[in-house]
């Protein structure tokens, strides 16, 4: 017989399948297409599952240099500028929820003035005075630049979440005997983590995804990045399209993410949205 | 254990609000001094001062006989509970109370333990020791804010208003828990409240603070029978103390209700203002058929309209309006900006006991004696009738 479920309830399963469906659609494609074999991807013409699977790809991605190199620099590069940025947004967020500073205004207006700068319009010197400095095609040259688009976003969050802590926190520790870094290290830091989780997750999708400045300042494996790798994808032979190869490069870029945002989806949210502390 | 010595110790915040105005106190070692007095009024300040949380701005703080004004609180060895506990929400009760042991390193898991427990053994928290904070009720949090202060043995307690997020049941009862823990730990004391049930009933001594300065200082029943001033009789004593206008013609005292002779003594005090404020205590009412016969002549009766009467099972109160002249309530209104606007009420609150039969809009003839009236000069407040006001 008919559905128990009333009609608006029904209504919003329909609408989630189909925005379900519409958000996965371009994830499953490119699942699919990393499973087909570069021969057959233009004859199997319209058919969304591979006829045959196969690891073809994924054996071709892992066997490129350029492709292990990239992972390894994204890898590198990322979790390093995460871990650089957390720290110092710590620092500076607590300077800044709980001091008082001449300047404390000008620096949180440079800090969001830089964060809206447009990134295109820094390529072209930062490529010179790389160059110059030789730090162009390194490590180094792509974490400066992340750090810098990245402090902002982690030094609001941090502040916000500090700013929710009371006080007394740290007021009943001192009075307890504790130093101003034991108390930060004691009570505030174990107390602003969903803060540290967010700014950790933040920071690092930024780095892992970025490609306009992966891309211009890098010229060999030993700093591109997989999103630049990628672009310059070739495939294992003249004649065959690398987009199958591409593809399987893509979902393997894409796992690390998912499992990050699967294991700590809980901190994420609660840090995202609450950061609710009672004394 | 130790003492405390404020002398002349004042606080001005940078916007040049003087919170604390030298104000000088001592706390005997042992002694359970309460700070009370209304909001805004310095005693958190002065608390916070003694603390190490707030800077002194003149004065010296002395602990002990040793200057602490530069020391940080950290190094005075004191224990602070807070208004709203501050406990460490990521911790469990127990590492809540072994947070100030375990910041020290030179206990071992074991003696931290062994103090950890017998804290909680006092304060009956055993079974809630692996609990955290967030899953405790108000009182259980308050206990294991005391907890974190004893364990250390510091030399001096402090309490910054500990009961005031307490519901009015829960307050009797953890009050009379921390005069028990107080006198079985015999440590220092200074606590602080805006309640003055509190005050009396726990304070070996209370200092009775108004913007920044002490009004008085005495024991309890000091405070409440000889006040200092009109501020302080107003504010100890629930239901407060009534304030009449009186006018001083021919050697009589003309009050809205009553007039009455005056003896010499209360002639000298008053001299020659012609318009005093009088106080009386409620419960120095009484209706005038319940009171002893052969002590009757010695007061002075009166016959009023009752407007309302309030019904509390151990005792009533009556309420009788009066009216003042015009002339009086003229001289008064120029003073008003002193004094709260609640000492120009224009009724009588009279405490009776349960007996009386008088009821709601009666006539009543209430009796009192004399004695029992203060006279203060309604410029600077002043008790005239205080036998200590007089060396003032």
């Amino acid at each position: 017989m008919s559905g128990v479920g009333n009609r608006t309830s029904n209504w919003w399963t329909v609408w989630g399948v189909v925005i379900l469906a519409w958000a996965m659609f371009p994830l499953l494609w490119m699942v699919s297409l990393a499973f087909k074999s570069p021969a057959t991807l233009r004859s199997s013409a319209g058919s969304f599952f591979p006829s045959d699977w196969t690891w073809e790809n994924f054996r071709t991605v892992f066997s490129d240099e350029l492709f292990t190199s990239a992972l390894r620099n994204s890898f590198g590069i990322s979790i390093l500028a995460t871990l650089i940025s957390v720290v110092i947004a710590m620092f500076a967020a607590y300077a800044i929820a709980r001091l008082d500073f001449p300047g404390k205004k000008l620096l949180l207006s440079m800090a969001l003035a830089i964060a809206m700068f447009p990134q295109a319009a820094l390529v072209g010197p930062l490529f010179n005075m790389w160059r110059g400095l030789g730090i162009y095609d390194t490590w180094i040259g792509l974490i400066i630049p992340y750090l810098t688009f990245a402090l902002p976003l982690s030094i609001w969050t941090m502040s916000a979440f500090f700013r929710q802590i009371p006080w007394e926190m740290e007021q009943a520790a001192q009075v307890d005997g504790a130093t101003p870094w034991q108390a930060f290290r004691r009570v505030i830091i174990p107390l602003a983590a969903p803060g540290v989780f967010t700014t950790a997750i933040l920071t690092f999708f930024f780095c892992w995804n970025e490609f306009l400045l992966a891309a211009s300042l890098t010229s060999t494996n030993r700093a591109r990045t997989v999103p630049a790798a990628l672009s310059f994808f070739t495939g294992a032979s003249q004649f065959e399209s690398p987009v199958t190869a591409v593809m399987a490069a893509s979902v393997v870029v894409t796992i690390p993410v998912v499992i990050l945002v699967l294991v700590f989806q809980r901190k994420i949210v609660a840090g995202l949205t609450s950061g609710s502390v009672k004394g | 254990m130790a003492n405390i010595s404020m002398q002349h110790v004042v606080k001005v915040y940078s916007d040049g609000f003087r919170a604390v105005d030298d104000i000088s106190l001592e706390v005997a070692d042992g002694e359970f001094v309460i700070l009370v007095g209304p909001s805004g009024c310095g005693k958190s300040t002065l608390l916070r001062m003694i603390v190490g949380l707030e800077d002194i701005t003149e004065g010296d703080m002395m602990i002990d006989g040793e200057r602490v004004n530069d020391v940080a609180p950290r190094d005075r060895n004191l224990a602070m509970v807070f208004q709203n506990y501050a406990l460490y929400p990521h911790l469990s009760v127990f590492e809540n109370i072994a947070f100030p042991l375990r910041l020290r390193k030179e206990l071992s898991d074991e003696e931290i333990r062994a103090k950890v427990e017998e804290a909680a053994e006092t304060l009956e928290l055993t079974d809630h020791l692996d609990r955290k904070p967030a899953n405790l009720s108000g009182g259980q949090r308050q206990r294991v804010a005391m907890g974190r202060a004893i364990v250390r043995d510091a030399r001096v307690f402090l309490f910054d208003e500990p009961l005031s997020n307490l519901d009015a049941k829960l307050r009797g009862q953890m009050r009379t828990e921390i005069l028990r823990l107080q006198r079985k730990l015999g440590t220092t004391t200074v606590y602080v409240t805006h309640d003055q049930t509190e005050a009396m009933t726990l304070g070996d001594r209370v200092a009775l603070l108004k913007k920044g300065r002490i009004q008085q200082v005495g024991t309890p029943r000091e405070l409440y029978d000889h006040p200092d001033n009109m501020f302080v009789a107003g504010f100890i004593g629930s239901p407060p103390m009534n304030f009449v206008p009186g006018s001083v013609r021919d050697g009589r005292l003309e009050l809205p209700f009553v007039t009455i002779d005056l003896d010499d003594e209360l002639r000298g005090r008053i001299g020659d203002r012609p318009l005093v404020m009088v106080g009386i205590r409620p419960e120095k009412f009484d209706d005038v058929n319940l009171v002893d016969p052969s002590h009757k002549d010695e007061g002075v009766t009166f016959t009023a309209q009752v407007d309302v009467v309030e019904w509390l099972g151990n005792e009533q109160y009556a309420y009788i309006p009066f009216e003042s002249s015009d002339e009086m309530v003229k001289s008064l209104d120029e003073l008003e900006r002193e004094l709260d606007s609640e000492r120009m009420r224009n009724q009588l609150v009279v405490a009776l006991s349960p007996e009386s039969l008088i009821g709601n809009h009666s006539e009543a003839t209430i009796w009192f004696h004399p004695e029992h009236l203060h006279v203060f000069d309604p410029e600077t407040g002043e008790n005239l009738t205080n036998s200590r006001a007089a060396t003032v």
